[in-house]
Order: C-alpha cells, then sequence, then structure tokens
C-alpha cells in the first residue's frame, strides 16, 4: 500500500503582517512534518504554492528550508501552477524552485499536429502512479485548454493515475463562487483514480459519473481575508492523505491547526454610530482572546453617524491589549443611512471588486471583445493585482515599472494595439 | 410576377360576410386554405382565404344522377354534358381576413365587388409581411393552401414570448421540427433566454444536426445532460438548493405533510431536506412518526435520497448531497444574459423531469418578479420557457392540486418578461383561462375534433371556420394566430435540417462548418 499527500492553495506571502506570515510558515513546517511522519511517498501540491508569481524572497527562502525536509527525508514534492503562480512575463517561482529540484512541474504538454493539447505523464518511481495535470493560466486561457484537450489517450492509459487541475469545475462550485469562471467536468478525462484539484478556497469529496473521488483539500492556511475569517469561525484547515495500491483505498483529511481564532459578528442594525461603537467596545471587552486571532465583522445599516465612527483602530487596540495575537475588523457589510452613495454589495475585498468590476464593465468603451463582458472584468482584476505588487528589495524603479507595465500590458493583450509586440 | 401568377381564378358570385361564393376557372384547382387577391380602386385589395371548397353544377341533381347511372351501368360508354366546363365547376367559400390600400391594412368590414374576379395572392400582395420586426423569431415562411410563398414570417420575440405561446398538435406534424426553428432564430437574435426542457433530448443536436451547429453556440447555447458530452454542463442539482415550493404541483403532499415541511424549512433552511430523511425530531412540531416516515419516502421516489447506517446517501443521477450548488442559479444567470439553455431530461422520470424544470421556472420568476420590485427589470431580457406535454402542469386536474410555477407564470409571467412556450398534443384538458391567456397560438395538424375546438375557442382570431382547414394541415403546415398578426397567418415551417442548411450557404461571411462543430471530438 502506498500514500500520498495533496496538498492545494498555500498561498505563501499573502498577508503582509508579520504576525500571519509567522503563522503561515509554521502551518506549513508542520504539515511538512506531518508528511514526514505519516512516511508518504510523495506530496502533490495541486497549484498556488505562492500567493504571486514573483514573491517576497525571504517568503521563498524560508519556503525553500522547509521544503528541504521533504528532500532530506527522500520524499519527492510534485506540483502544477496555480493561477497565483502564473506570471504573464513567463518565469516564475515554482519554475526556479523546479530548476533548483525542490519540486518536479507535473504537467507535461505538447500540441500535436492537429491542435490537440497532448499530456504526457509523470510516473513515480516509488509508487509507480502515473501523474498529469492542468496548471491554471491567464483567465479564461486554461479553459481553452480543456476544450483542445486530447482526453482518449488519458482515459486509456493504464495504471494508477492521478488528474491534477487548478481550476474551479462547473458542477461542483460552491454557492458562494457562483460567479467564478469554471470548467464542466464533461472537459475533463474520464477514469482516473483521483483528481486533485486546487483552486477552490472550500474543503469537498465528490464523485460525478465517471469521475470519481474529486478532491479540493481547500487552502492550508489562507490566502484571502474570508479565509481566515472562516477558519476563525472554526473551519477546518488541512490536507488529505490518500492509500492507494491498484486504486484508492482511502482518503483520509488530515487537519492542520494554524491559530485559535474567535470570530465577532455585530450587528449594528438600528443603532447611532456612537451607540453602536460603545456596545461593540463593551462586547468585545467580554471576550478571551489572550492568544488568539480575533476576527469582527461589523453588519447592517446605522441609523445615524458615519461608520467611521466606530474607531476600528482603537477597538484592535484595545483586543491587543488583552493579548490577541492578531485582529482583523470586517466593515464591508456595515452600511449607514446617511450615506447614500454607490454601495457596492460583497463581504470582503475581492467579492466586492469582483463585483464592481462587473457592474461597471459596460461603461468601458474598447473595441477588444476579450476586455468586455465577463472576461473584461476578469482582467482587470488580474491587472488590480498586478498593480499592487510592490518593488522587490534590489530592483531599481525603472526595472520595476518595466515589470509591471509589460505584465499589464500582457494581462490585456494589448501589445498590438502599443506596437511593443 | 409571373403571368400564371396574375392569372385569375374564379370569380365572386354570391354569399355573405360568413362565406363568399366563388366560381372556380375550370382547372385552377383552388385549395383549402389557398390566399386569394379581389382588387379594388385606386390600387387597394382584399385578401381572401378559402375555407371550404365545393361542387357546382348547372345540371338539376336528377340528370346527373340518372347521366351517372347510364354510364356506369354501361348503356352510354360515350356520354358526357355538353360544354361540361361551364355547366360543373368547383365553388369555393372564402372570407375576407384583410383589405389593404395605400395607407392601411384592416379587417375587412366590406365584401369584394360583387361579380369581381379573384386570383391567386402573391408575394407582392403579401410584402407587408416582409419587414422583419425589431426582434425577430421566424416561425416559417407565407403558405398559401400547399404552396410556399417566399416570404418569411417573423413575430416580434419581445411580446411573442412574454405573452405566451401554445404549439397544438398532434403527433408527427411538425412540433418538434418548429420549436427547432423557433429556437435556431432565437440564437439568431441574443435578445431574450430561452430555457428548455427537452424531454427527448433533440434540440441540441447530440447525434445529428441541432442547435449545437449555430455559429452563436459557443457564446449563447447552454446544454445541461445527466450525460454531458465533451464541453458540455452536466445536469446535477444539490439538494440544498431545493426549496419546498418547487415541489409544488409536482410531487403531491397530504396538509399534514406540508406543514411538517413547512416546519422543517423554517427551522433547518438549506438543510430540511436532510433533517427530515435523517428523522430529526423538531420540539414541539404536531407531526407523526408516520408522516415523516410517509415524507421520507416521498423524499426518496423523488430525490433518491435515503440515510443508511447513519449515513446519508442520494443515488439518483441528478440530484446530489455535494455537487451542484450552482446548477440552477447558472442557469439562471445564463438566462438573464440571453443565452438558450437546453436541458436534457430524457433519461429521467417524469417526476424528476418537472422538478427540474420547476426548480429553474421559480428561480427565474422570483428573480425577474424581485426586479421588478427594485424597478431593474428593464435592465432584463424576456425568458421563454419551452415545456413539452403541458397538461403534466397545465392540466386543469393538475391546477387543481395546487397551484404549480407553470401556471403562475402563464397567468402573471407577462408582467415579470417570463413567458411559458408551452407545447401539447391535448390543448382541451387546459382550462380556458390558461388557454386564453396563450396569446399566440401556432396551430399544426389536428384530426381531433375536440382538440381543434379547443383552440379555436381561445384563438386570438376568429377561426370558426378553419376547422377543415386545421384537419387538412400537412406536416409543416401550420396556422398562427396571434394578437400580435392582423390575422391568422398561414404557414409552413421548413424541414430543420433545410433550414440549418440553407442559413449556412447564405452566410457567407463566417466560418460556419458543421463538420467543425465546437464540441466535435477527437
Amino acid at each position: 500500500m502506498h500514500k500520498f499527500a495533496h496538498i492545494s492553495d498555500i498561498h505563501l506571502g499573502a498577508f503582509r503582517d508579520p504576525v500571519i506570515r509567522d503563522l503561515e510558515k509554521q502551518v506549513l513546517s508542520e504539515t511538512i512534518e506531518k508528511c514526514i511522519e505519516l512516511s508518504v511517498d510523495f506530496v502533490l501540491i495541486s497549484g498556488d504554492i505562492f500567493h504571486v508569481g514573483i514573491p517576497d524572497l525571504s517568503v521563498v527562502n524560508d519556503s525553500i528550508r522547509i521544503f528541504r525536509k521533504l528532500q532530506e527525508a527522500k520524499i519527492p514534492l510534485y506540483a502544477i501552477y496555480g493561477s497565483h503562480d502564473y506570471t504573464p512575463n513567463g518565469t516564475s517561482i515554482i519554475d526556479i524552485l523546479e530548476t533548483a529540484g525542490i519540486l518536479t512541474n507535473v504537467m507535461r504538454a505538447r500540441t500535436d499536429d492537429e491542435g490537440y493539447v497532448v499530456l504526457d505523464f509523470f510516473t513515480d518511481p516509488k509508487t509507480g502512479a502515473k501523474i498529469t495535470g492542468i496548471s491554471a493560466r491567464k483567465v479564461g486561457l486554461e479553459s481553452k485548454v480543456y476544450e483542445k484537450l486530447d482526453k482518449e489517450r488519458l482515459e486509456h492509459e493504464k495504471g494508477f493515475k492521478i488528474f491534477a487541475f487548478h481550476s474551479g469545475i462547473t458542477e461542483l462550485k460552491p454557492a458562494f463562487l457562483s460567479d467564478m469562471e469554471t470548467v464542466p467536468i464533461s472537459c475533463f478525462p474520464k477514469g482516473f483514480d483521483y483528481y486533485a484539484g486546487g483552486h477552490i478556497h472550500k474543503k469537498s469529496e465528490s464523485d460525478l459519473p465517471g469521475y470519481s473521488k474529486i478532491v479540493f483539500p481547500g487552502p492550508l492556511f489562507t490566502g484571502y481575508g474570508k479565509d481566515i475569517e472562516d477558519t476563525a469561525r472554526g473551519v477546518k484547515r488541512g490536507f488529505y492523505v490518500v492509500s492507494f495500491a491498484e486504486k484508492v483505498s482511502e482518503i483520509k483529511f488530515v487537519t492542520i491547526k494554524g491559530f485559535d481564532g474567535e470570530f465577532f459578528e455585530y450587528d449594528a442594525t438600528g443603532k447611532n454610530s456612537h451607540e453602536a461603537a460603545k456596545e461593540l467596545s463593551h462586547k468585545l471587552g467580554e471576550l478571551e482572546v489572550n492568544g488568539k486571532v480575533v476576527i469582527v465583522r461589523l453588519k447592517g445599516e446605522l441609523a445615524g453617524g458615519k461608520t467611521s465612527d466606530i474607531d476600528s483602530v482603537e477597538l484592535c487596540r484595545k483586543l491587543t491589549s488583552k493579548g490577541a495575537i492578531y485582529v482583523q475588523f470586517n466593515k464591508f457589510s456595515l452600511t449607514t443611512k446617511e450615506y447614500e452613495g454607490n454601495r457596492m454589495g460583497g463581504d470582503d475585498i475581492s467579492t466586492i471588486e469582483d463585483n464592481y468590476f462587473r457592474e461597471n464593465i459596460g461603461s468601458v468603451k474598447v473595441n477588444q471583445p476579450h476586455l468586455k463582458g465577463r472576461e473584461g472584468a476578469e482582467s482587470a482584476k488580474e491587472l488590480l493585482r498586478i498593480l499592487r505588487q510592490q518593488q522587490k528589495i534590489g530592483e531599481t524603479k525603472t526595472g520595476y515599472q518595466d515589470r509591471i507595465t509589460t505584465s499589464g500590458i500582457e494581462t490585456l493583450k494589448i501589445s498590438e494595439e502599443l506596437g511593443t509586440k | 410576377m409571373s403571368k400564371d401568377e396574375l392569372e385569375i381564378v374564379g370569380q365572386v358570385i354570391g354569399g355573405n360576410v360568413a362565406g363568399i361564393a366563388i366560381r372556380e376557372k375550370n382547372g385552377k384547382n383552388i385549395e383549402l386554405g389557398d390566399l386569394l387577391v379581389a382588387e379594388e380602386n385606386e390600387g387597394g385589395y382584399l385578401i381572401l382565404k378559402v375555407f371550404n371548397l365545393g361542387y357546382g353544377s348547372q345540371i338539376p341533381t336528377e340528370v346527373r344522377e340518372l347521366a351517372a347511372g347510364l354510364k356506369l351501368e354501361g348503356y352510354s360508354a360515350g356520354l358526357d354534358f355538353m360544354d361540361p366546363k361551364l355547366r360543373n365547376y368547383t365553388m369555393a367559400s372564402v372570407k375576407g381576413i384583410l383589405r389593404l390600400d395605400k395607407n392601411s391594412q384592416k379587417i375587412p368590414k366590406v365584401l369584394p365587388t360583387f361579380f369581381s374576379s379573384v386570383r391567386l395572392a402573391t408575394k407582392e400582395d403579401l410584402a407587408f409581411l416582409a419587414t422583419p420586426p425589431k426582434y425577430p423569431i421566424f416561425l416559417g415562411q407565407v403558405r398559401s393552401g400547399s404552396k410556399i410563398l417566399d416570404i418569411d414570417v417573423h413575430l416580434d420575440g419581445e411580446s411573442f414570448i412574454t405573452h405566451h405561446v401554445l404549439i397544438a398538435a398532434t403527433t408527427g406534424r411538425g412540433k418538434s421540427n418548429l420549436v427547432k426553428v423557433l429556437l435556431w432564430s432565437a440564437l439568431d437574435a441574443r435578445k431574450f433566454g430561452m430555457f428548455v426542457i427537452d424531454a427527448h433530448d433533440e434540440y441540441y443536436g447530440r447525434s445529428g444536426v441541432g442547435l449545437k451547429d449555430h455559429q452563436n453556440a459557443k457564446s449563447s447555447l447552454k446544454y445541461y445532460s445527466p450525460d454531458a458530452p465533451p464541453g458540455a454542463n452536466t445536469l446535477v442539482i444539490n439538494l440544498k438548493a431545493l426549496e419546498p415550493e418547487y415541489f409544488d404541483g409536482i410531487v403531491s403532499f397530504t396538509d399534514a405533510q406540508e406543514d411538517a415541511i413547512s416546519a422543517y424549512y423554517r427551522k433547518y433552511k438549506k438543510d430540511w431536506i436532510e433533517n427530515i430523511v435523517r428523522g430529526i425530531v423538531i420540539e414541539d412540531l404536531e407531526v407523526t412518526r408516520k408522516t415523516i416516515g410517509v415524507l421520507q419516502r416521498k423524499l426518496r421516489r423523488a430525490l433518491g435520497v435515503y440515510e443508511q447506517g447513519g449515513e446519508l446517501i442520494c443515488d439518483s443521477d441528478i440530484f446530489s448531497l455535494t455537487a451542484g450548488e450552482t446548477t440552477a442559479d447558472d442557469i439562471v444567470w445564463a438566462l438573464e444574459k440571453c443565452q438558450t439553455v437546453v436541458v436534457d431530461t430524457s433519461r429521467l422520470g417524469e417526476e424528476a423531469e418537472l422538478l427540474i424544470g420547476s426548480i429553474v421556472a421559480s428561480k427565474l420568476f422570483y428573480s425577474y418578479k424581485k426586479s421588478k420590485g427594485k424597478g431593474q427589470l428593464d435592465e432584463k431580457p424576456p425568458v421563454g420557457v419551452v415545456i413539452e406535454e403541458a397538461p403534466r402542469v397545465l392540466a386543469e386536474d393538475k391546477i387543481e392540486q395546487g397551484d404549480n410555477i407553470y401556471s403562475r407564470i402563464a397567468r402573471e409571467g407577462r408582467k415579470f418578461k417570463v413567458g411559458l412556450i408551452a407545447i401539447t398534443q391535448l390543448a382541451s384538458v387546459i382550462p380556458t383561462t390558461i388557454l386564453t391567456n396563450m396569446n399566440t397560438k401556432i396551430i399544426l395538424g389536428n384530426e381531433m375534433a375536440s382538440e381543434r375546438a379547443a383552440i379555436m375557442n381561445s384563438a386570438a382570431q376568429d377561426l370558426s371556420d378553419e376547422d377543415r382547414t386545421i384537419a387538412s394541415l400537412d406536416k409543416g403546415e401550420a396556422i398562427v394566430s396571434s394578437i400580435f398578426a392582423k390575422f391568422a397567418l398561414p404557414i409552413y415551417t421548413p424541414r430543420f435540417e433545410d433550414f440549418v442548411a440553407k442559413r449556412k450557404k447564405n452566410n457567407k461571411d463566417d466560418d460556419f462548418d458543421l463538420s467543425k462543430s465546437r464540441l466535435s471530438v477527437k
């Protein structure tokens, strides 16, 4: 009997806060140590090891130090690109890690004479497991790869087969990701023994006709504000250990406890801002927060005053003084009657950005079809992600500008129009 | 215009507004359903429609009977009438259906000039039909008797869809073909959403020419099937996405069972099914174990869900405990984006099929209703819900058992831009109140008198004289009676495969190629 670990969506470097960064490192370290302790034959990461394609060097350095423990234990690490690992420029940190021998990218694709995408299997030398898969690409492109995939060849291959992917599956899309671009299961090759999914930040194990054991471990720690909020609410994080011989015999979720969390939700409806601030302060004072990550979510409509009257900085300080190691205030669902401006719904920044771009993309007048509608909104969101990237240590200002500009042009696919191709 | 087309075919010799008598010119073979023209002064003309044919003769009946006897019994083999073309002839009963002059088209309130000549209607006479409306839906070409005139018949999609459509015919008269053509046309326009519950898996074109071959299919056609071909979506719906009202009119519950369902839904929201199946007891709820037991059996039969050894199991082909959380929402989203969504229910039982339709139709209807409440309905496109064998949900006895989403759409959908396109062989079992709300009726051939009567009695135009015409409609021939047409239009809907081939030929600018369909598999 063999076994492997299936991890996804680690999102190293997603948070700038040093406390969360330390927790992130700690969770990865604990995960790798658990894999070694469980004597898995290999580890498979189905995308998004890092939060950005070219992360901070300190994050890379820490991760290499942890991943090397696998090498020392002679446990190979396999991976595919996630949507966050992808860079429009071409070279991602994943390629560098592969070159350095830290991991092996198991997506081996080529295009045949008829334009079909042919995937070759990578065979794990110890177990004989045959692994292939499709990495995430820039928005909209991976679905084209699936449409042109030579599935027949993959389906005819004998042996224990794993298909790794980093995409949402239309039929398995969770309700909170209803707007996400996904790929129908009919585009996947049938008959694999295990479908190792990534990209969906919710743990699930499913079967669909012709496709058994479609598994998403969800984020190992956290990639977005919603993840940390869900963890604080008590959602379990971790990875899967899959036992197999000729077929999968057991799938077991291994929980990794990242932190003690406290989630507190406060509905301010009907109160004015000062009443709400006072009551909230009192209620937060009653919480036991020592050593915990505390997430406070405010919602409802204030009867008067401004949302900024609720001084989250002060409340944060109060919680920290009681021993909270990290405090996050979420006021996106709090509104006030006095403010009649443009309210964009959503529980977190990512959702609000989604909604904003989707609702306003129609007002942008462009000729390129790929910059209109849903695809246009996704491109805008991707561009925003690029624009958020900071200058790297040692990177010149000109180099930084060039990197951001090139990435932006690549993302919008407008190099021809600009004559830069 | 050829000389033949303008040739006189008869002459008005009597009658009244309800039936104008025309003597046929010998050898002209006026047909039932023919459109004739009687010209008036200053370029005006009346369009007449033939609703009955009979013999006329100048020779008394006794003489004709005797002559036939002599001939049949061999007394006079060479016996014939003197000037037979003059003495024996065909009489056509016609009715004025439209009066046109340079400025207007009106329902005629006058008779054609006595003794005036009539000719067959030509393409030019009906040119006013050739201008397509803003968002055209193609139904076929104008037909005069069995002759097809080269004039396309379109109705405005927006009003046509939202005012409900009834497509009535017996088997084999071309209902499915007509719906395919109609849906193809909707894909051309991309101005409406169309939700199609495809009980025979015949519209998408899994194994032949179908909607998948439309040049807009990639962007505007979604196909759901329990056995989805590559690129299509697997039809799977999560049990948590089901609300009690989706079962209205589909699965029958007693009052006690309905009370129990309401209580479980109030307490457990989206987990109401799971808690009933697990037999979780709600305190203070006066419901017997027996009621819960019956509910568990009904849910197992309808959804395939049951508990075994503490584990919840769902062995349905389409309902799931883990997958399909967003399927219904995805379909509604696609409809709101003017897409056509075809759901293959050919492998499902009737209850499951109707339930799927009910889930989507309910979500759509209430989403549009909500939009109207917010003043946002103008931003939404009209959506048509196509349902086959409509009496399964619209028959009088079904509605008496309780309202369902289809009857609700038939009654209220127009206000919210949601229309029903109901296909049936048995219009007579649908209540008159609903039939009357179906403001367009596409009537194909039907040999059952009771069915013809039900349709004629609720049509937008007076079809009381069309009984024989409807009975004689051949495959592909139809009469369109609509509040959006001045008169009941006789049409011929081309065979779908021919229609597609013609479109392909005409569409020289695109790379349309059936052999390179987007879902062709290597």
